[in-house]
């Protein structure tokens, strides 16, 4: 199984390795503030998450050692795997009396409903390359897809897991669009999307999760609790400043105004210790990253390449717009973690992992003869 | 060409691969516009809150991380004029607690209610009025501890988890009340006087003056407030100390009082408790050397706020302690008013030096007779008898032949009649009638008669103690009237002086007015050194005294006539005046006594006035004793 010709060094996606690594740097950089001082017990934040970038690298190694158009068929099995993962959960959290979203694997918690945002998009994009649609995909086309991500979106919510699953929601909505639909199908869709929303605020999401959102469109009605931590991640966003308080500086992560100051926060971190001209700086280099994957992604050599480097930069690419805006104020508060920057081994894993099938795509562009910059 | 593991549909794949891979690849091109989008919102949000609001911000994250304690600066001190220390600070030991320090309050409390010997139920008072502030703002459960407790408390901290000790200077006396209404008291600031703070100085809870030089001189006594920041954190635990600015002291005032002199003038006032006023000048300057009140009130009391009942006790007492009777309260003068009758008839050409008047016991005027004090009468009498021996007959006919308005007129020279302007608060001008004044206030004429009771200082005429002082200083200087002054200087804490006495001349006789003086003090010489003088008892062995009694009658009720002194009612008995210089040849002091109700001017103010002459002559007489034991 293991091939690896010279011609794959070769095709190998420098630039996108560069662009991922500068972010990875900068991420491990701001962790170690965004959990400074550090606590006298454990292994510091920054240090796991540099472990878990090198377990990721060894997650990258292997996915770039096999051909990504075997996933077609291990997917299957990654699947049904995940799906087990996530009903293992449901019944260790009623056992241990209370949600969870974990499963203890000694040196960290993995996370199932993380592991189920890529295999998704695995799956999606392997039924929707292997039924071609070019006019467009009917409602019954559809059926399948909705399915698929309908088993895992309701397990994760049933967790409850509220932001994961909508997460998922946006993946496959994404990649649905993106291969084209008929436009029935969108307005019918559309409007059975508004209709789950209206049921699901009046009979499905718990008191908090209302809370949430409505603190999120009247922060001030609850100055000390949600509104609190948005409130806080805007007063140390803003006072940035144009150039920051400078590294280590910041006043509001170290005194603990701020909120999940290495997980979810991070970036105000960044933002309140580089300004302006940082954070502008940094989102440059993430979006440009994003920007450049898309771009690299229609050099695929199918269909399958296309869709799989699609998914996984729009799932990269929904949970950061989420994480900012939230930590912008945009948004009401949603455990969705900033990929790479926030601090959470699954997370992080995932994500790496996702661009290991990314790289893959890249360095087996040429494979089979196709794409815009074949060489005869 | 490597072949995928496991394959599908590999036949249709080659065919319609490139118009779905094309669509595929047009396609992107809107997700890239999408995220392009979204860095376009980021950036710009970003540019709103941090270059936009980012000052808004930056206020805010500093108001939150930055805890401000004032520092309360030591108030200045008050010094007598030898620098001696009458009035300056001592550290307050507080017990506080910090509710979020503390794990089990009620067990704390308990523990402490045994040490500090104070009901449990006070201490959760205490507690609960800080119900609703934060937990870590430190509630103040007792002021003011003892050595032995504070010593207590610190050795067994262990036991009283939340529990510290703050540490606040509040005024410590080392004279006792010594000139307590004049020097006056501090107190919580007030809702009005935080409202009219406009310069933004003050906040709830600080002290300041109320009342006496200490609310007069709150600008120099209350030095600046020093500034600690502390950074805090979200919880409110204090993380390190940012900056801190030191309280600037107070200036330290030196009051023209003599501490010695001042205790001494108190202490003949208290033997008796009597009510009354006590002052001494400066005669060459206008110094106030002593200014006493009795009773007085008892600054002890004021540390802390005044308790309701010690509050209701001194506005219920009948003697008046929180007056300070030396300027607030006025007085009719009594005979010492003659001196002002004398120089009026000198200067008027009523009479001369050699004018002899003779007085039966009693003088007719319309169709009342004036009585003299002496029933028996004086028979022939001139000036310089007429003062020695007070004779009120006498000064009938001078104030009778002079007039009201005449009479008026001297005294206004004097200085009366109007507020001396020393820096005292709520200082009574007294009262100079005139006919004018009548017509005015009273809407009558003036009888003529009344002229006479003026002349003998028992009519309408009210005077402060301080005015007989003053007018007393001018006679013994020849003429000179000098602003009374309590303040000797005001002095940084660095030792700049910035303020310094000055005698102030306000007002001077003429030549022809100044001799006149002179038969006029010859005469006060002999009310103390004459044969007959009123004052003999006041005699000091080895130094010359010149002074006038005054008994002033309180009310003229027919049913006391007759009866014998002691038998009158407290409070209709007569108030009784002394007022003197020394020495008589060459004066220094003034002294100017008068007791409440203490019936005669020569036996119940003169014996008080003595004994302030000899405290301040006291090395002057030590060393003529030696001399005289040597020789």
């Amino acid at each position: 199984m293991f091939r690896f010709d010279r011609r794959h060094f070769d095709n190998f996606d420098w630039v996108l390795l560069i662009l991922l690594l500068s972010i990875s740097v900068i991420a491990l950089f701001n962790l170690y503030s965004a959990s400074y001082p550090p606590k006298p017990w454990g292994t510091p934040p920054y240090l796991k998450q540099a472990y878990f970038f090198l377990i990721g690298a060894g997650a990258i190694l292997f996915i770039l050692s096999f051909d990504y158009q075997e996933l077609h068929f291990w997917n299957y099995f990654i699947y049904v795997g995940v799906l087990i993962l996530l009903i293992a959960i449901l019944i260790i959290g009623k056992t241990a009396g209370g949600a969870q979203r974990w499963i203890n694997l000694g040196f960290f918690n993995l996370q199932p409903s993380e592991l189920a945002k890529l295999t998704l998009v695995i799956t999606l994009a392997s039924y929707y390359s292997r039924k071609e649609v070019t006019d467009g995909y009917t409602l019954k086309q559809l059926m399948i897809p909705i399915i698929l991500t309908a088993i895992p979106f309701l397990l994760i919510l049933l967790q409850p897991d509220l932001g994961t699953a909508l997460m998922l929601v946006f993946i496959a909505v994404s990649m649905t669009v993106f291969v084209k639909l008929r436009f029935s199908v969108y307005l019918i869709l559309g409007g059975f999307g508004i209709g789950a929303i209206i049921f699901a605020w009046e009979k499905l999401l718990k008191p908090y999760q209302k809370q949430r959102v409505q603190t999120f469109l009247n922060p001030e009605k609850d100055p000390m609790g949600h509104g609190y931590q948005i409130m806080q991640s805007k007063i140390a966003v803003g006072s940035g400043g144009r150039f920051g308080k400078g590294y280590l500086e910041g006043t509001q992560g170290h005194l603990h105004f701020l909120p999940e100051r290495h997980t979810d926060f991070a970036f105000s971190v960044w933002c309140e210790e580089w300004g302006f001209f940082g954070g502008v700086a940094f989102m440059a280099l993430y979006f440009v990253t994003l920007i450049y994957a898309l771009y690299a992604s229609t050099f695929a050599r199918d269909r399958f390449g296309m869709l799989l480097s699609f998914g996984v930069v729009m799932l990269i690419f929904w949970q950061a717009i989420i994480n900012v805006m939230m930590v912008l104020g945009f948004l009401p508060v949603v455990g969705i973690p900033l990929p790479l920057v926030s601090y959470g081994g699954s997370s992080l894993l995932t994500t790496l992992a996702g661009l290991g099938i990314l790289l893959n795509v890249r360095m087996r562009r040429f494979q089979g003869g196709m794409g815009p910059d074949h060489r005869s | 060409m490597e072949r995928p593991f496991f394959r599908f549909e590999t036949e249709e794949i080659a065919e319609r691969n490139e118009a779905a891979v094309r669509l595929l690849r047009r396609r992107t091109i809107f997700a890239i516009l999408l995220v392009m989008f979204f860095l376009m919102v980021i950036i710009s949000r970003l540019w709103f809150l941090q270059i936009s609001s980012g000052q808004h911000y930056t206020v805010e994250a500093e108001r939150q991380r930055v805890r401000i304690h004032t520092v309360p600066p030591p108030r200045g001190h008050i010094l007598d004029r030898y620098g001696r220390e009458i009035v300056t600070n001592r550290p307050s030991f507080n017990v506080v607690m910090i509710k979020e320090d503390s794990y089990d309050i009620g067990e704390v409390l308990k523990r402490l209610s045994l040490v500090l010997d104070e009901d449990i139920e006070n201490l959760w008072a205490r507690i609960r009025t800080a119900e609703r502030s934060a937990r870590h703002i430190p509630v103040r459960l007792k002021e003011d501890i003892d050595w032995e407790t504070l010593a207590y408390l610190e050795n067994h901290k262990y036991k009283f988890p939340g529990i510290r000790i703050e540490v606040l200077p509040v005024r410590t006396f080392h004279y006792g009340d010594l000139a307590a209404n004049s020097i006056g008291y501090i107190g919580s600031i007030n809702r009005k006087q935080l409202e009219s703070d406009e310069e933004g100085i003050y906040e709830g809870g600080d002290l300041i003056g109320k009342r006496g030089i200490e609310k007069l001189r709150e600008k120099d006594l209350r030095g600046e407030k020093g500034k600690r920041s502390t950074e805090v954190n979200a919880r409110g635990f204090e993380q390190r100390e940012l900056k801190q600015v030191d309280p600037l002291p107070g200036k330290d005032i030196r009051l023209t009082i003599d501490a010695e002199l001042q205790s001494t003038a108190e202490q003949f006032m208290n033997i008796g408790e009597k009510a009354g006023a006590i002052v001494a000048l400066e005669v060459n300057s206008g110094r106030v050397l002593a200014a006493a009140s009795t009773p007085s009130i008892h600054l002890e009391d004021f540390i802390g706020g005044i308790s309701q009942a010690n509050w209701d006790a001194l506005l219920n007492n009948p003697k008046h302690p929180l007056i300070n009777k030396v300027v607030q309260a006025s007085y009719p003068p009594g005979s010492t008013y003659k001196i002002v009758t004398a120089l009026a008839g000198l200067a008027e050409g009523a009479v001369d030096e050699n004018t002899v008047i003779y007085c039966p016991g009693y003088y007719y005027f319309g169709n009342r007779v004036y009585r003299c004090w002496k029933h028996s009468g004086h028979g022939p009498v001139d000036i310089r008898k007429a003062i020695t021996e007070s004779c009120d007959v006498y000064f009938y006919q001078v104030g009778q032949r002079v007039g009201v308005d005449k009479l008026a007129e001297y005294a206004r020279k004097f200085g009366l009649g109007k507020r001396t302007g020393i820096e005292l608060e709520f200082e009574k001008s007294g009262l100079i009638p005139t006919r004018e004044w009548k017509k005015k206030n009273r809407n009558e004429v003036w009888q003529e008669g009344e002229t006479l009771s003026i002349a003998i200082g028992q009519g309408f005429n009210l005077l402060t103690p301080l005015q007989v002082a003053l007018m007393t200083a001018a006679t013994a200087n020849g003429g000179k009237i000098y602003k009374p002054s309590i303040i000797e200087s005001v002095t940084t804490p660095d030792g700049v002086v910035t303020e310094r006495f000055k005698p102030q001349l306000i007002g001077q006789l003429s030549k022809k007015e100044q001799s006149y003086l002179e038969i006029i003090k010859e005469g006060l010489f002999d009310v103390v050194h004459g044969k007959r003088g009123t004052a003999r008892n006041v005699r000091i062995e080895g130094l010359t005294i010149a002074g006038k009694t005054g008994t002033a009658q309180v009310v003229r009720v027919a049913q006391y006539k007759g009866m014998k002194e002691q038998d009158i009612p407290y409070k209709y008995r007569d108030h009784a005046w002394f007022t003197c210089y020394a020495p008589a040849d060459n004066p220094e002091i003034a002294v100017t006594v008068l007791v409440e109700h203490g019936l005669h001017g020569g036996s119940g103010a003169g014996p008080i006035a003595r004994m302030i002459l000899a405290k301040y002559f006291e090395q002057h007489l030590k060393d003529l004793r030696q001399a005289s034991e040597g020789s």
